[in-house]
């Protein structure tokens, strides 16, 4: 009973359910202007709600946050341009869906999934969250190594074409993602002795650039062309076309709210192994991926918002943030006197139920606010293309500046702008780039973490694979997704297939 | 650009400073926050800072500039103007930046205006080790050589600091030391096993002690800790440690040298006041710091004593780019 209260508590106080509403609506227009992340705005709300109840400013973050994450859909189908990491495999289908005047559609598909993908990690959050952080807790970091190298493997799905080149564009994004002071050694790399080296390559600077800057600069070639007329009639999903994809939504859900609940990675790989899992499992989409398949943004989309829930698991039950986001949520619950721990749940339930209320509060405004504004939204790819193309480059100077206040920022994003552009004229990837990018970190670091703890010795090494179940089975999906996509894995099936029809 | 012209533009800086220091602050304050959103230098520069603006009269905008073990945002107020209205909110790593090739800066560019709170070290461990105490441990070492996984945080980093402590005072422990990129994520790896011990501060470790979720070692401390008195301390476990305790990494706040007397008298009285508040102290009290609130020559003294020991205890250890003696710092006297 207490329980239900607990999560009933924004219903109770109208200036608690005003503050989610303020905070969803606030957090799909910064999620969706690239450069202005969730993490900034919470960590700015820190200073802002520093007076306010402890209640009301964490209802604001919520809002924000489950709005931010979903809000970054809304450029990436519209303008080709991720407004959050977490909607780079958005793009890849929805924006197609744009060209081709379903714009209106693409959004409606994707808010309702959006709002199923954090329904689920809600509930798994409300269930079973000391059983997911558990589980979490349990991976080593040959797991991470291994979950690193499964996504990497990715490579195959984000590149349209040439898989070489797709494969050059990730070696190329792991590099980029390597360059600074080793974060475990403070040893420079691909540094060449510069300061504004140091610190690395800024990943959201990269991404605005080789997204936005690139994009407008495309956009450019056809400065003249009438811009697409957007269908608006159809922007409700029917329940069928919800059906049709439940079953892939729970799936990929799943895996959002695990890799969300995994300390160290969150929606955006999450949302890229979701449209991998997507592809893999769908055996003949209506349309083909990368051309504007539904399924390419029911998966992104159910995932991320999914990994919403995931991040507060282990955030709840052990003070372990799941994301960057939640990590600062951790900061201001100190604030507020509230000590986030493992004693928090047993010490102060109530705040663990409210949390959930509020999450399943900005849901359901996320659901509201996502499906009203679509019309005006539509709008803006009617624009004709003189009045875009600058809006682009002005939100992209803005958003790379506003990442860390530095300067260097807009020069790596325009650099990384112009020379995204020509990877794009020479037919390479640039999905791949981006995931190299997120990845090289987790891949590098766990991979010598895990080596340095068994003393350097590979023998060693295997054998913590192969007696490890959890790593074991990591370890043979690798294998497996390696092995199918090679020419000889299909020429077998193809055989095998063929021995079987005839 | 002659000199002269440099002068003359350097003198109406100077005098432009003078005259507003009067009525300081007339715009807003920058804070630049050394470290990211949400860790330990972020919390407590977000929760005393509002008030400090409150005894000030004026708005202290803060930012994270995180990046470099913090230089980046040293770096940028070193070259901002020394006029108090870019301040440096940073935690102790700055002073071991030249000794460990980080940076040519540390605090001694800085004028400390109100040295917060102090930080306690600390060794935890996870439940299932096969030891639950300080001569456990080390008895487990001796049998156990190279086996025991110890997590670190990078040269320089406080698990560095306590490794090369405990090397100095007990002879060379044969560990394998475990890098992770803050103390976070391995206390996270500690509780999930993938480590067995991990230096950590107090603060970032107590409530997952009192959960059960780990297990408390030793403290590195001189005296028995209010919070958790149970815990064996280092002195008296071995009475070597004294040489280098108390130890611990600090919070402050600083303006660069060569800011206006009057404008360092204001942000001074401000942060003093603010550190005194009682949710500061609170908050500070349940996190496990101890605090110290002093500025002027106490902290100049304090910063000296800190830089000495720990760049030395870490040149012993082999682990620094160049000597101290490079750079002035002389051997702690006892």
């Amino acid at each position: 009973m207490d329980t239900v209260l607990a999560i009933l508590t924004v219903f109770t106080q109208p200036q608690l359910l005003l503050l989610v509403a303020l905070g969803t609506f606030a957090g799909i227009y910064i999620g969706a202007i690239p450069g202005l992340s969730v993490t900034m705005a919470v960590s700015i709300l820190i200073s802002f709600t520093f007076s306010w109840d402890v209640y009301p400013a964490i209802s604001l973050m919520v809002g924000i946050y489950m709005g931010g994450v979903y809000g970054g859909s809304r450029t990436a189908i519209l303008l080709n341009i991720p407004g959050s990491p977490s909607a780079i495999a958005t793009a890849m289908d929805g924006y197609p869906m744009a060209q081709k005047g379903q714009a209106g559609q693409a959004i409606g598909v994707t808010t309702v999934m959006s709002f199923f993908g954090g329904l689920i990690g809600i509930v798994v959050l409300a269930l079973a969250a000391p059983f997911v952080s558990a589980f979490a807790l349990s991976f080593q970091p040959r797991d991470y190594m291994l979950l690193a190298i499964l996504g990497i493997l990715l490579v195959g799905s984000l590149s349209s074409g040439s898989l070489v080149k797709g494969i050059f564009a990730g070696a190329f994004g792991i590099a980029i993602g390597a360059v600074g002071r080793d974060p475990l050694t403070f040893a420079e790399r691909f540094t060449f002795d510069l300061r504004l080296m140091e610190g690395g390559i800024s990943f959201i600077a990269v991404m605005i650039g080789m997204f936005g800057v690139s994009e407008a600069l495309q956009q450019l070639h056809n400065v003249d062309k009438r811009a697409v007329r957007q269908k608006i009639d159809k922007i409700i999903p029917s329940f069928s076309t919800i059906k049709t994809y439940l079953p892939l939504s729970l799936q990929t859900s799943s895996i959002g709210v695990i890799i969300g609940a995994l300390p160290g990675t969150g929606g955006d790989i999450a949302a890229l192994m979701a449209y991998d899992h997507a592809k893999r499992v769908t055996k003949n989409p209506e349309i083909p991926f990368g051309q504007g398949a539904m399924e390419g943004l029911v998966a992104p989309e159910t995932a991320n918002n999914a990994a919403v829930g995931g991040a507060f698991i282990p955030m709840m039950t052990l003070g372990i943030p799941g994301d960057a986001v939640t990590a600062i949520m951790i900061g201001a619950l100190f604030i507020h006197g509230l000590n986030p721990g493992p004693m928090l749940m047993i010490d102060q339930p109530d705040m663990f139920w409210f949390i959930v209320g509020a999450l399943l509060t900005a849901n359901v405004f996320m659901l509201i606010f996502g499906l009203t504004g679509i019309k005006i939204f539509t709008k803006i790819v009617e624009m004709p293309r003189s009045i875009i193309i600058p809006l682009i480059l002005l939100l992209s100077i803005v958003g790379a500046y506003a990442v860390n206040n530095a300067i260097t920022d807009v020069y790596w994003m325009l650099g990384f702008g112009i020379f995204g552009y020509f990877m794009r004229h020479y037919g390479y990837p640039l999905g791949p780039v981006i995931l190299g990018i997120i990845l090289s970190r987790m891949l590098d670091d766990n991979w010598r973490r895990a080596i340095i703890s068994e003393r350097e010795d590979l023998g060693r090494f295997f054998e913590g694979i192969l007696t490890s179940p959890l790593s074991l089975t990591l370890f043979v999906a690798v294998i497996l997704i390696f092995v199918s996509q090679t020419p000889i894995w299909r020429a077998a099936k193809t055989r095998l297939l063929g021995k079987a029809t005839s | 650009m002659s000199f002269k012209l440099m002068g003359a533009v350097m003198a109406l800086g100077l005098s432009a400073t003078i005259a507003t220091a009067q009525d300081y602050p007339s715009k807003e304050i920058q804070g630049i926050i050394q470290w990211g959103a949400g860790g330990s230098t972020d919390t407590v520069m977000r929760s005393v800072t509002p008030h400090a603006e409150a005894a000030l009269g004026g708005t202290v905008v803060m930012q994270n500039m995180t990046g470099a073990v913090g230089a980046i945002a040293l770096n940028y107020v070193v070259d901002a103007d020394a006029d108090g209205y870019t301040l440096l909110m940073g935690a102790e790593n700055p002073m071991i930046y030249k000794v460990m090739g980080l940076g040519e800066e540390d605090y001694s560019a800085f004028t400390p205006i109100n040295l917060l709170a102090r930080g306690t070290a600390m060794l935890v461990a996870n439940n299932d080790a096969p030891f639950d105490d300080y001569a456990g441990m080390l008895a487990y070492i001796a049998a156990n050589p190279g086996e025991l996984k110890l997590g670190a945080t990078g040269p320089g980093g406080l698990p560095s600091v306590i490794t090369a402590m405990m090397n100095a005072v007990e002879g060379d422990l044969d560990v394998i030391a475990v890098p992770y990129d803050g103390d976070g994520p391995a206390l996270t790896a500690l509780q999930g096993g993938a480590i067995d011990v991990m230096p950590a501060v107090l603060g970032a470790a107590v409530e997952a002690i009192r959960a059960g979720s780990i297990k408390p070692i030793l403290i590195f401390d001189t005296q028995t800790n209010a919070t958790l008195p149970d815990v064996q301390i280092a002195t008296d476990a071995n009475a070597a440690y004294a040489t280098y305790l108390p130890w611990g990494p600090f919070f402050g706040v600083f303006a660069k040298n060569g800011t206006p007397d009057d404008v360092i008298a204001k942000l001074t009285a401000a942060y003093a006041t603010a550190a005194e508040h009682p949710d500061f102290v609170a908050l500070m009290d349940s996190r496990g710091f101890t605090m110290m609130n002093i500025s002027g020559a106490e902290a100049d003294a304090f910063l000296t004593k800190w830089q000495q020991g720990t760049a030395w205890l870490l040149d012993d250890a082999g682990l620094t780019q160049a000597s101290p003696t490079a750079f002035g710092i002389a051997r702690p006297s006892n």
